[in-house]
């Protein structure tokens, strides 16, 4: 009965994840509104074109009821873009992710809190220089449904592995920010890679963790002391602590 | 109180466009589905049991199934190889649906499974657990309870029985690991208008306070980001 994994998602799972991001297809037959319980899906009517979650575009691609486009920045040329970048402008970090749809306004809204998978950032109007969160699943998911409908999939596969090897490297090295504890911040990094990295990063941290604990907590009682004895913090950090 | 309410879940799934009206005080189907991927991912990303999800988030997703599957019975009269094939789309949907709420279910039992005694100790912990969970969780202790005591704790001397001693000023009571890492996503704060989120780190050699951008990712200890998880404020991921 109860979950036999240990804490996190594993690939699988987050290939489900993924399932749940929006496409466009393009149908090719009829198919009436569907009363699903996310709500109710729009009606297809072959050529226009209509956002569907994956699973669902999956599910038609696979009985060539619909094609599949894909996204704009699974194309060749965008993806050849994306690599110069992570080789060659930001050597250290991730390129960054896509910018969020939704801006923040001043009234708050629906869309304030919204993450990815259910952010549209694989449809056909997606904006193609950036890689998203499920960049790598929906990549291969894709390229294993429907490579017909992807331009010159051979090349879009070979980029994909590269790029996955290039980001694999800065995913290695960010251990070295571990060492300290603290906040260390992972930005435009995949859904795929968390997945990957999890067991060995978090086993990382817990041990560097556990041998700095004594460190710590004389550095806390020090800074304690200090901040007793004088009445007054003179760092920043005991001057947050007061408040 | 039970069945109007599933009654008018049942009339609100009637009425598809009903989603969309924003004075409806009823979540969507949509919201309700983020909620809950949102729930699930939470709690298998954390060592921790997180509070049991608010608003009769799981009950209302399951009343939503229930109702899905009579409509799916109904159908199943008419079988023309058309609305068979809007079946097998509504089906492979609740599947999924299911497949969430199990998973979420099912972590939660392996962490009271894990340290049953620790959330019952204190009614503070108790509230993290729904009403069904303490039932597992209080049946679950008296067996084991009972077990340890007619195969060896019971040839102990009286005082030594106790499963629940902090002599020395160790608890035998163990709990999760709160120091242990987690991947967290900021999705903004909660404050109108607010972008970033404002974690404090711990860390070996110095303390800070770090402005978390929204969708940025990043590895923290779980003690560190558990106050703005719960707060809705960050996910884990």
């Amino acid at each position: 009965m109860a979950l036999p994994l240990p804490p996190g998602l594993t690939p699988t799972e987050v290939a489900f994840l993924c399932e749940m991001e929006m496409v466009t297809v393009v149908p090719r037959q009829k198919l009436e509104s569907l009363d699903l319980l996310a709500g109710a899906t729009q009606p297809l009517r072959p050529p226009h074109r209509v956002p569907l979650p994956l699973w669902l575009a999956l599910l038609l691609k696979r009985q060539r009821r619909a094609n599949i486009l894909p996204p704009p920045w699974l194309l060749p040329a965008s993806l050849d873009k994306i690599l110069k970048h992570e080789t060659e402008i930001s050597t250290e970090t991730f390129s960054p992710p896509p910018p969020h749809p939704y801006a923040v306004s001043v009234l708050p809204s629906a869309t304030d809190h919204i993450s990815p998978p259910f952010l549209p950032s694989s449809t056909a109007d997606s904006p193609p220089d950036y890689l998203p969160y499920h960049w790598l699943e929906l990549g291969e998911i894709l390229l294993d449904a429907c490579s017909d409908d992807i331009p010159d999939p051979d090349r879009v596969r070979t980029l994909l592995r590269d790029l996955r090897e290039v980001r694999m490297a800065k995913m290695r090295a960010s251990t070295k920010d571990l060492e300290g504890g603290g906040i260390s911040s992972l930005r435009g990094v995949g859904a795929m890679e968390v997945a990957e990295g999890r067991e060995f990063m978090v086993g990382v941290m817990d041990g560097l963790r556990k041998l700095g604990a004594s460190r710590e907590a004389a550095r806390r009682e020090r800074e304690e002391d200090e901040g007793g004895g004088a009445g007054q913090g003179d760092s920043e950090d005991e001057d947050m602590e007061l408040e | 109180m039970d069945i109007s309410d599933i009654l008018q879940d049942l009339n609100h799934d009637r009425d598809p466009f009903a989603d969309d009206d924003y004075n409806d005080s009823r979540p969507s189907g949509q919201t309700d589905l983020q909620a809950l991927t949102r729930a699930w991912i939470n709690e298998r990303g954390a060592a921790e049991l997180l509070p049991y999800p608010k608003d009769n988030l799981i009950e209302r997703a399951t009343n939503r199934i229930k109702a899905q599957i009579e409509k799916v019975e109904e159908m199943t009269g008419d079988m023309d190889p058309k609305t068979n094939f809007s079946l097998i789309i509504i089906q492979t949907e609740v599947e999924r649906w299911k497949f969430i709420i199990r998973s979420i279910l099912r972590a939660r039992i392996a962490k009271i499974d894990k340290h049953t005694l620790y959330y019952l100790s204190t009614p503070e912990l108790q509230t993290r657990l729904s009403e069904t969970e303490i039932a597992y969780a209080t049946r679950h202790q008296q067996l084991l309870h009972g077990h340890y005591l007619s195969s060896f704790l019971g040839s102990f001397p009286q005082q030594l029985q106790n499963l629940n001693d902090t002599a020395g000023g160790i608890s035998m009571i163990g709990g999760p690991d709160e120091e242990g890492g987690v991947f967290v996503r900021s999705l903004g704060s909660s404050e109108i208008g607010g972008e970033g989120v404002v974690v404090r780190g711990r860390g070996r050699d110095g303390d800070g306070e770090v402005e978390v951008a929204r969708g940025e990712v990043v590895v923290a200890r779980w003690a560190d980001v558990k106050e703005v998880v719960e707060k809705g404020e960050m996910e884990l991921v």
